[in-house]
């Protein structure tokens, strides 16, 4: 190591002298963390490390790139002449929706988490993720939807209704094959996998910044990152409610999309959209962070009005949630709504207007070096411009009239989505150095510039001048075919300009240069620092910036000096004192760790239960027994991933800066931002409901139980149970084991009784000819409710899991796990709090 | 924290439920009930969050990452609503 004392300029302050690279390669040993060493297969199963999940990400995201691209490839094959027939119609409608759903959910944002994953702790200080093994889940999850993806074109083919899922489309009646189902069940399995993810990068970058990283002087892409899966943790808790409604319609029966007399295609416009604009800036920030980074990197000086970029980011992030309705302006929704709804599109242009001008002026200030990654950046913020003006246009109600459904929208939004492909793809050249510890190629890299600029404006640009082209739909009027011939053209060449990048990327991993720790000379950010690729823990000391640029601390001792609370608060703490909070959990003196096979396990199990779920109204034995296996093996791997806790050890204390969250252990933390988007997911529920009582007219609504009294008796339960769960806390920080017990048992049966009463409430309604497919009051009723048992069930399971470890003595000393437990479990109870008079009593 | 604090709020919650059925059966305008008994939930839901999750105790930060959800989770629902009237 090189002296590890020499400050470091760093993002957030001026970067006035180049960074030296830390020193030599320095691959530390794996083994003593339980980690197999790279070249071995199980390692890649077994790793919770960030940057093997990083590597991991994008490796997957680019086969998905593939997987898209060639369906891309497919479409415009079948679009050189009206009306071609390469593929079948129903081929290539699957074509066109899975490729939308490929490249938006599989490909663009896994690529960007890669980059996510690999470099925010570096740029952070941290030593990796809060919760390593949700990292590694997250992982998992994302691959085995992607599979998932893969095996519904094999069951009778895949959804063919549009990546927007449109409803009445999306129902059984008109796509009854199973594979439609899956394909839905893989996005859903998606969803849980971003969820985690938010939930895991919330937590680190709130909580996990080293001493003096204040959020002000955090490095953009870090911003960009925060801010996405802010987003992310809202919006897809609405997707998520959409999906599950989407997939009980076609798996379980309920008719809230079917519904022909009550709103359900604009109800599912609603969710989804809800949802698909944020989606926009959340698949677009991480690529507006990467080129932020490389704009910087490259001009050599700090970005221009770097405090009001920051300012407009946040600000498009609320606004993204108050756009949604521009997606449905040819809808029935009413004019007034459409109009405020124009007004805030025309709005959330400005704050980018901003990004866009530091961006041009930084080059303006600065000295460009025309380096690949630079190339990329620049050309994504050309392209992002095209696709913002012309997105312009599609905000006007009245001009949407004229342009919903054409190639505009598909000329459009591909210069947005695909100019932030552009962004991440000069992020992969940028970073390929400190991921490989090698250089890429920089004449093939230049070339695949050239071919890839070429190409996407050789396939976009004819779109906007053949817009009158129908969308989703390949006859077009044959006036337009030297457009889209053109297009067809540079679709190739835009693919191909892959295979170089490809042949570059491999080429240079066997026989590149080595690259240093720094190979850009001008950098400011804290991944730089270390040598490239990083050792396994990051640091070779304790980053701090405290002294206003980075150092590395030898010891581990309190900071010299009280700083003021981030919080605000007043008060002033000092590292040591943050130890004591933080170190409790774990102890102080033990090493991380950094395998784990359980998260791989728990999304095979999860793999296994959706397939099974997608035919399961086909009543097939191969599909029950599959959903069997999978939750037989979800309650095998969840229980032993819970009994390696106590062994496994993520990264704990001292942290530097935490605001606002400095009071609250990560756990804890981790545990109030899923409940946040539970509350989204159960706002959803409750918003599709009261949404279709309006449409179907609200006093004529009936309620469903007859009674409100079985639903009375069960708020008794439940609200008992809660307070149950306060006792069992209560007894547990007294060190009473029979008190603890004695509470969870009464949980336990109480939840028991709570399900049970309510089994006879379904069953009674059952036999009265009441059942999910009845109405759509039947409908929202048993599901809405239904979700809601479900959370109980698993409130229960985990309940059973205490119990048996508190019989043996446990949470006496650590009284944690009760009181985390509890948070859900009074989250549960509130939402009944709303349930029981919404579908009992008004 | 005392365990006489979380007894008196189990009351207070066991009270209310009951009473919003009772207002049910009071024979009220339809709307004044619908608004009493939403109230009566949304303040045992503050009751919950504040005390049994001990919300009053966290840091604020908390308390406006849940609020934000739930904001988010009412535009849509409001909005939406709003959306399909006087067409």
């Amino acid at each position: 190591m090189s002296d590890d004392t020499t400050p470091r300029e760093t993002d957030g302050g001026h970067a006035t002298a180049d960074l030296p690279a830390t020193g030599d390669h320095v691959h530390e040993s794996s083994h003593e963390h339980g980690l197999p060493p790279m070249e071995s297969i199980r390692r890649w199963f077994v790793t919770t490390n960030h940057k093997d999940v990083g590597i991991l990400y994008v490796v997957t995201a680019l086969f998905f790139l593939v997987f898209g691209g060639v369906l891309a490839l497919l479409i415009r094959v079948q679009l050189l002449e009206p009306g071609g027939t390469i593929l079948t119609d129903a081929a290539y409608n699957q074509a066109v929706s899975s490729h939308g759903l490929l490249m938006v959910f599989w490909f663009l944002s896994p690529f960007a988490f890669g980059f996510a994953n690999y470099v925010v702790p570096l740029q952070i200080g941290a030593k990796d993720l809060a919760f390593p093994r949700l990292n590694a889940l997250s992982y998992w999850l994302y691959l085995f939807s992607g599979v998932l993806f893969g095996i519904s074109f094999f069951q009778g083919g895949t959804f063919s209704g549009g990546w927007t899922m449109y409803a009445p489309l999306n129902v059984p009646i008109y796509m009854p094959n199973i594979g439609a189902t899956t394909a839905i069940l893989a996005l859903l399995m998606f969803t849980a996998s971003v969820t985690v993810g938010s939930v895991n990068f919330l937590t680190t970058i709130h909580r996990m910044r080293a001493p003096g990283l204040t959020l002000r002087r955090m490095p953009l892409f870090t911003w960009t990152i925060l801010l996405t899966v802010w987003m992310m943790l809202f919006a897809f808790a609405a997707l998520l409610a959409a999906l599950i409604i989407l997939s009980s319609d076609r798996i379980l029966g309920t008719v809230y999309f079917a519904a022909t007399d009550a709103g359900g295609s604009v109800l599912w416009a609603h969710l989804f959209w809800f949802f698909g604009h944020p989606e926009v800036y959340i698949v677009f920030f991480p690529a507006l962070g990467a080129m932020a980074e490389i704009f910087q990197t490259f001009t050599g000086r700090r970005i221009v009005g770097r405090k009001w970029f920051i300012a407009a980011m946040v600000l498009v992030a609320l606004q993204s949630f108050l756009v949604w309705m521009h997606h449905m302006f040819l809808t029935s929704i009413n004019l007034p709504v459409k109009t405020l709804f124009m007004a805030t599109t025309i709005g959330i242009s400005l704050p980018f207007d901003l990004m866009v001008f530091a961006l041009i002026y930084t080059t303006i200030k600065g000295r460009i070096r025309f380096k690949t990654p630079f190339l990329f950046a620049f050309g994504a913020l050309a392209l992002f411009i095209l696709g913002g003006i012309t997105g312009v246009f599609l905000g006007a109600v009245v001009l949407d009239f004229e342009f919903r459904g054409t190639y505009w929208v598909v000329a459009h939004f591909h210069y947005v989505m695909v100019g932030g492909v552009t962004g991440l793809v000069g992020a992969i050249y940028y970073w390929y150095p400190k991921m490989t510890g090698r250089m890429y190629d920089e004449f093939l890299g230049k070339v695949h510039f050239g071919m890839y600029f070429v190409g996407f404006n050789l396939v976009y640009f004819p779109m906007f001048l053949a817009w009158e082209t129908p969308r989703r739909v390949f006859d077009y009027p044959a006036v337009f075919q030297p457009w889209h011939q053109l297009a067809t053209a540079g679709a190739f060449l835009l693919g191909a300009s892959f295979l170089v990048m490809f042949y570059n990327f491999y080429v240079s991993l066997v026989s590149g240069e080595e690259a240093a720790g720094d190979p850009w000379r001008y950098v400011t950010t804290a991944e730089w620092a270390v040598p490239s690729p990083p050792p396994l823990e990051n640091y070779p000391g304790r980053p701090s910036y405290d002294g206003g640029s980075l150092q590395f601390l030898e010891d581990m001792g309190p900071r010299p000096s009280g700083i003021a609370a981030a919080d605000g608060s007043g008060e002033t703490r000092s590292d040591g004192g943050v130890a004591a909070v933080d170190g409790a959990l774990t102890g102080e003196s033990h090493e991380e760790s950094h395998a784990s096979i359980w998260p791989f396990g728990i999304s095979v199990a999860g793999f296994l239960v959706l397939l099974g779920l997608s035919g399961l109204p086909s009543g097939a034995t191969l599909y029950v027994t599959l959903t069997v296996a999978g939750f037989g093996l979800g309650l095998y791997t969840l229980v032993g991933m819970a009994r390696e806790s106590q062994t496994f050890h993520g990264p704990s204390g001292p942290f530097g800066e935490s605001w606002p969250f400095a009071r609250v252990e990560n756990t804890k933390l981790g545990m109030w931002f899923f409940l946040a988007s539970d509350v989204v997911l159960f706002g959803a529920f409750i918003g599709a409901y009261v949404f279709i009582r309006v449409a179907f007219g609200w006093s004529a609504w009936e309620i469903v139980p007859h009674d409100p009294i079985p639903g009375l008796m069960n708020t008794y339960i439940l609200l008992t149970s809660s307070f149950a769960v306060v006792l069992a806390m209560v007894a547990a920080q007294k060190g009473s084991r029979n008190g603890l017990v004695v509470s969870l048992l009464v949980t336990l049966l109480l939840g028991v009784g709570f399900l049970g009463n309510k089994g006879i409430e379904w069953y009674e309604l059952y036999h009265e000819g009441q059942w999910l497919s009845t109405s759509v009051e039947t409908s929202t009723y048993f599901l809405t409710t239904g979700l809601h048992a479900a959370h109980v069930i698993v409130g229960l399971v985990i309940v059973c899991y205490m119990l048996v470890r508190a019989w043996g003595g446990a949470y006496l000393d650590d009284d944690r796990p009760v009181e985390y437990f509890g948070l859900y479990w009074h989250f549960v109870d509130i939402v009944w709090l709303f349930l029981f008079p919404l579908f009992y009593i008004l | 924290m005392n365990t006489r604090l979380y007894t008196v709020i189990y009351g207070v919650l066991f009270v209310f439920a009951t009473l919003q059925v009772a207002v049910e059966f009071a024979g009220l305008d339809y709307w004044t009930a619908f608004g009493v008994i939403m109230a009566l939930s949304a303040v045992k839901a503050l009751l919950v969050a504040a005390y049994f999750q001990h919300l009053r105790y966290e840091p604020r930060a908390i308390t406006y990452v849940v609020t934000i959800g739930l904001v988010a989770a009412l535009a849509l629902t409001l909005a939406a609503a709003y959306s399909i009237t006087g067409t």
